[in-house]
């Protein structure tokens, strides 16, 4: 591209330009060029400002489809495809019978139409089943079919299925953030632990953490309802926003404790969020997400806390280097086991 | 996360948008829900420009995505920009029904497409009658343009499609997208010298 050309422009000629006018339409996407033109052409600040304004006063009337039109639309979509139909080929020798065949075809055609007729009726829809997982050291984010949105923390695996009509349905083992649409049926999403505990919701924002001795759940929006069952010390009870449930697996108890949801949710945004976080904390992360297990001699340490926040990066060193800054401690890695000394 | 890392680096959108196509082709039902969600809001700004019939708009976006889905193994992988292409698809069918349709060609209503100003922060103390004027200059001025012109204006504007995308799905020229645009960008030049013109007046 020539910068010369653009010396005798005017407010017009920029703003008929492609380039300029993707300069000026996405502000968030850096341009050097036009930067470095600009600044070479001061003289031309005028001029650039007028195309500006030029590319920027077009408007058109907004249309919105709301949310519950969109979620609609998409499981009309899903429920279009459902009942694709079967291919049938049906292939018909002429053989003796050509001078039956339109008897023939008009028995078989009735046949087809009654199936097809029973199929609408009675087969009930295809249960929709899909299974995900992650890996050590993994993070990943899936749509459901139903539109809502699933996080998955390292090492963890999750099955989904819609089995009748009336059900969304999950099974976690490990640690998930969930972020649940609202159907237009208002469809329960039900989430299973491998434990006598499932979470029941309508459409919130709520992590889900199963690993070790206990299952935690965390509610950052809307509402849900928990159902613990077995062990003699079945409990319905309802959590608001902000409100943490511990329940211990092995005795059957739980707690119920007022939160800062986002240090336990933060991290499908790929934050660590750390408030009053003690080593002992940082051992446990690093031990659910990378499979590391770190060794502290000194068992003093592990009440040391720091607070702040840090983006959580996908790799082991990384993170360990990071957090050996922040902790202000030394990480000897010997095999798959971290040793913590003091600086 | 995806939408993130675009948002940094613009290059990476076209690169992300196509592999997820590539998953979609695959059968991939995330990757086809993503779609779903990326698109839905354009196309259906996109079909109630183009005639302002809600329910026909939803009909066509309906069958659009369950073809998309039947006939993703006839696909191309080559398909650069998504947008283009569902833009495209959607036109010709909203097209097709109208056509079938032909008692209630609601297309040819003139608010098509019709585009209006957005002043600037600094502009929005002008006065009201000088905002009235403005008005009234912009659409004596958006008659004179044809529904075809409007679109093409808003298919650049609004769609972010280049010119050539948008010659494509006009069937037209991409000399004549750059006319329309030019004889746009002159509309708005006169309507917008306008306030200051007043304001020195009134002064």
């Amino acid at each position: 591209m020539s910068s010369d050309k653009y010396i005798s422009h005017t407010a017009r000629d920029f703003a008929l330009d492609e380039d300029f006018q993707q300069w000026v339409l996405h502000p968030e996407v850096r341009n050097v060029f036009w930067e470095h033109w600009l600044s070479q052409h001061p003289e031309k600040d005028a001029v650039v400002a007028e195309a500006r304004r030029l590319v920027h006063s077009i408007g058109f009337r907004s249309y919105e489809l709301p949310a519950e039109e969109k979620a609609q639309l998409w499981e009309s979509v899903w429920s279009g495809l459902e009942e694709e139909p079967v291919a049938t080929t049906v292939t018909t020798t002429p053989f003796r019978w050509s001078q039956h065949f339109w008897k023939y075809a008009a028995v078989l055609l009735l046949g087809l139409l009654l199936t097809g007729v029973w199929r609408w009726y009675y087969a009930a829809p295809q249960p929709v089943i899909l299974s995900i997982h992650t890996r050590l050291g993994e993070k990943k984010t899936f749509m459901l079919p139903d539109s809502s949105e699933v996080t998955l923390n390292a090492d963890s695996r999750l099955l989904y299925a819609a089995r009748d009509h009336r059900l969304r349905e999950v099974w976690l083992d490990g640690e998930a953030f969930f972020h649940v649409k609202h159907t237009s049926s208002h469809k329960k999403f039900i989430v299973h632990t491998y434990d006598d505990l499932k979470v029941e919701v309508l459409g919130t924002q709520f992590n889900v953490n199963d690993r070790g001795k206990e299952i935690a759940v965390v509610l950052q929006q809307g509402s849900i309802r928990l159902s613990i069952g077995g062990k003699g010390r079945a409990a319905d009870l309802m959590l608001s926003p902000g409100e943490m449930l511990r329940y211990n697996k092995n005795d059957g108890g739980y707690t119920k404790s007022e939160v800062n949801a986002t240090h336990f949710t933060s991290w499908h945004n790929g934050r660590l969020e750390m408030d009053d976080y003690s080593l002992s904390d940082a051992v446990a992360f690093m031990q659910q997400v990378f499979g590391k297990t770190l060794i502290v001699r000194d068992t003093q340490l592990l009440g040391y806390k720091v607070s702040g926040s840090m983006p959580i990066i996908y790799n082991a060193d990384t993170m360990m280097v990071q957090l050996e800054k922040v902790f202000r401690m030394k990480f000897n890695q010997r095999g798959d086991e971290i040793w913590i000394q003091k600086k | 996360m995806n939408k993130e890392k675009a948002a940094h680096t613009g290059l990476q959108v076209v690169s992300s948008g196509s592999s997820l196509w590539e998953q979609f082709l695959e059968g991939d039902r995330h990757a086809f829900a993503r779609i779903y969600d990326i698109h839905i809001d354009h196309l259906f700004h996109y079909g109630m420009h183009f005639c302002q019939d809600k329910e026909r708009v939803k009909d066509c976006l309906q069958d659009l995505f369950q073809d998309l889905w039947l006939t993703r193994e006839n696909l191309s992988v080559n398909v650069r920009n998504t947008r283009y292409y569902l833009i495209s698809s959607l036109r010709r069918r909203l097209l097709r029904t109208l056509q079938k349709d032909r008692r209630r060609m609601l297309c040819e209503t003139d608010n098509a497409f019709e585009f209006e100003l957005i002043r600037p922060q600094e502009d929005k103390r002008i006065l009201e009658e000088t905002a009235e004027e403005q008005r009234r200059l912009l659409t004596e001025a958006l008659a004179r343009l044809t529904r075809r012109q409007r679109e093409a204006i808003y298919l650049r504007f609004y769609q972010d499609l280049n010119y050539a995308e948008v010659a494509g799905i006009m069937n037209m020229q991409v000399d004549s997208v750059y006319n329309i645009i030019s004889k746009a960008i002159s509309i708005l030049k006169k309507t917008i010298s306008l306030p200051l013109l007043l304001v020195f007046l009134g002064k």
